[in-house]
């Protein structure tokens, strides 16, 4: 039993270093995942700010959320990491930041 | 409409009528009546709440160049630039096909000709990258396989800076020119090279002018990497009316009036089924960066209630550009369907049965 899960822990150890990269920007996902979806349903497509929360609702849960209406920044926390998106232009519409 | 009139009057109505363009707005046809199987397909009740089930946000059918049929639910109007999702990337290649009748670049051209980061991939052609073939290592999956998802990680990421040069750093996998697989990765090299094709002083414009104003669509929004470099695979964001405009010049083989837009080999290459695509690859048969309803390598036509002429433009959570040149049909669907229920024969389908006398 011991061995097994000697060895078990060492698989875990060897594809946590294959897959760091992955792993490491995993938690980015759920937060600029819903600040750049948000910002272009809410100031590229001009939804109202309740539906638009419920169109990038995931199945992860974010921690904070806020939409600041005059430089049309959304700020997203999740999963330990926190990221934002800003509308740009007419033509150009939202990216994340920086 | 034209009885009683002199010849030469009958004369000018006949052509009007052979050949109806929208100018600032579509012309309204005779609107289809028996419309229920429709309505009651793509619009059933709808649930914000749990998500789930055929959510069409907009089905729009464009006969002849006049408008048919018009419906939106959700929050979507007929002003709403919708976000097309992988629609984006059949923009992106009707965009080039503009380019490439300027004949500034051609298909056989090497793509690290214009995008010197694929130096390492000297064999990647222009034409194996609308074909989804560059034998790079890509992985497209969205929901399920988040973690090795190159597409969550080139959109939300790792790659969000710059996304064509996060795909060129992937491994290959197989020769260029060879294999199909679907990829994000293999539009954003397509819209990082129209950057040394036209040039980088037309770049940030060109879409604009080389597609947009010529087809009279005044208000599409195109979103950029921090590179600049238009996001191809997943971010154009277009009214169904405009959406349909690129429709009905993809159906007149791209021609927008008296002016052949898009060279008519361009089209050709276009509508030309991938020679490399495996049977069920994919839910449709790629040509070059457009959908095809055609047979391939023994599989039936993808959607069998559809002509064989059909092609589409298809995006994620059921966007969808539907043209169907032997019916004179252009349909633009949007949705917001998160559970996979929606088929895309079956809105054909209901749609060819409406239209039909």
């Amino acid at each position: 039993m011991k061995r097994f899960l000697l060895l078990l822990l060492v698989l875990l150890l060897g594809w946590v270093v294959y897959e760091r990269e992955n792993l490491w920007a995993f938690p980015d996902i759920i937060s600029a995942y819903t600040a750049k979806e948000y910002c272009s349903c809410r100031y590229v497509m001009n939804n109202d700010a309740e539906y638009c929360r419920g169109y990038v609702k995931q199945w992860l849960p974010t921690s904070q959320f806020t939409d600041d209406p005059a430089s049309k920044t959304i700020t997203v926390s999740g999963m330990g990491r926190s990221n934002r998106a800003q509308w740009l232009s007419e033509r150009q519409g939202c990216r994340l930041q920086p | 409409m034209c009885k009683g009139l002199p010849l030469f009057l009958l004369l000018i109505c006949f052509t009007v009528q052979a050949e109806q363009w929208p100018g600032e707005q579509w012309p309204t046809g005779t609107t289809i009546t028996d419309t229920g199987a429709l309505d009651n397909y793509a619009f059933p009740p709808r649930d914000d709440a749990t998500r789930q089930g055929i959510r069409t946000d907009a089905l729009l059918i464009i006969r002849d160049g006049q408008i048919l049929y018009e419906r939106y639910a959700g929050p979507t109007t007929e002003q709403t630039p919708h976000l097309t999702w992988s629609i984006s990337k059949s923009l992106m290649a009707t965009v080039l096909g503009v380019a490439y009748g300027e004949g500034l670049f051609k298909l056989e051209d090497p793509a690290a000709k214009f995008y010197p980061p694929l130096a390492k991939y000297p064999e990647i052609k222009i034409a194996d990258l609308l074909h989804w073939a560059s034998g790079i290592d890509w992985q497209e999956d969205y929901e399920y396989a988040p973690l090795r998802s190159s597409v969550v990680a080139m959109l939300y990421t790792r790659g969000h800076h710059d996304m064509a040069a996060f795909t060129a750093n992937h491994d290959s996998y197989a020769a260029p020119g060879q294999a199909f697989r679907y990829s994000s990765g293999d539009s954003n090299l397509l819209a990082a090279a129209l950057k040394t094709i036209v040039g980088s002083q037309r770049y940030a414009d060109y879409p604009w002018t080389a597609l947009f104003e010529p087809l009279g669509i005044r208000h599409a929004v195109w979103e950029t990497d921090a590179s600049g470099t238009f996001v191809a695979s997943s971010y154009a964001y277009l009214t169904a009316r405009d959406l349909a405009r690129v429709g009905l010049l993809m159906a007149r083989d791209g021609r927008w009036n008296d002016r052949q837009l898009l060279p008519k080999d361009w089209v050709a290459f276009n509508l030309e089924p991938f020679a490399g695509y495996k049977a069920h690859q994919d839910e449709a048969v790629p040509g070059g960066h457009w959908w095809l309803n055609r047979p391939a390598d023994g599989a039936a036509s993808p959607w069998p209630d559809a002509p064989p002429d059909t092609f589409a433009a298809l995006g994620h959570w059921g966007q969808a550009l539907y043209v169907i040149p032997s019916e004179k049909l252009v349909i633009v669907r949007y949705g917001d369907d998160r559970d996979g229920s929606y088929r895309h024969n079956e809105l054909l389908k209901h749609v060819l049965k409406a239209v039909r006398p």
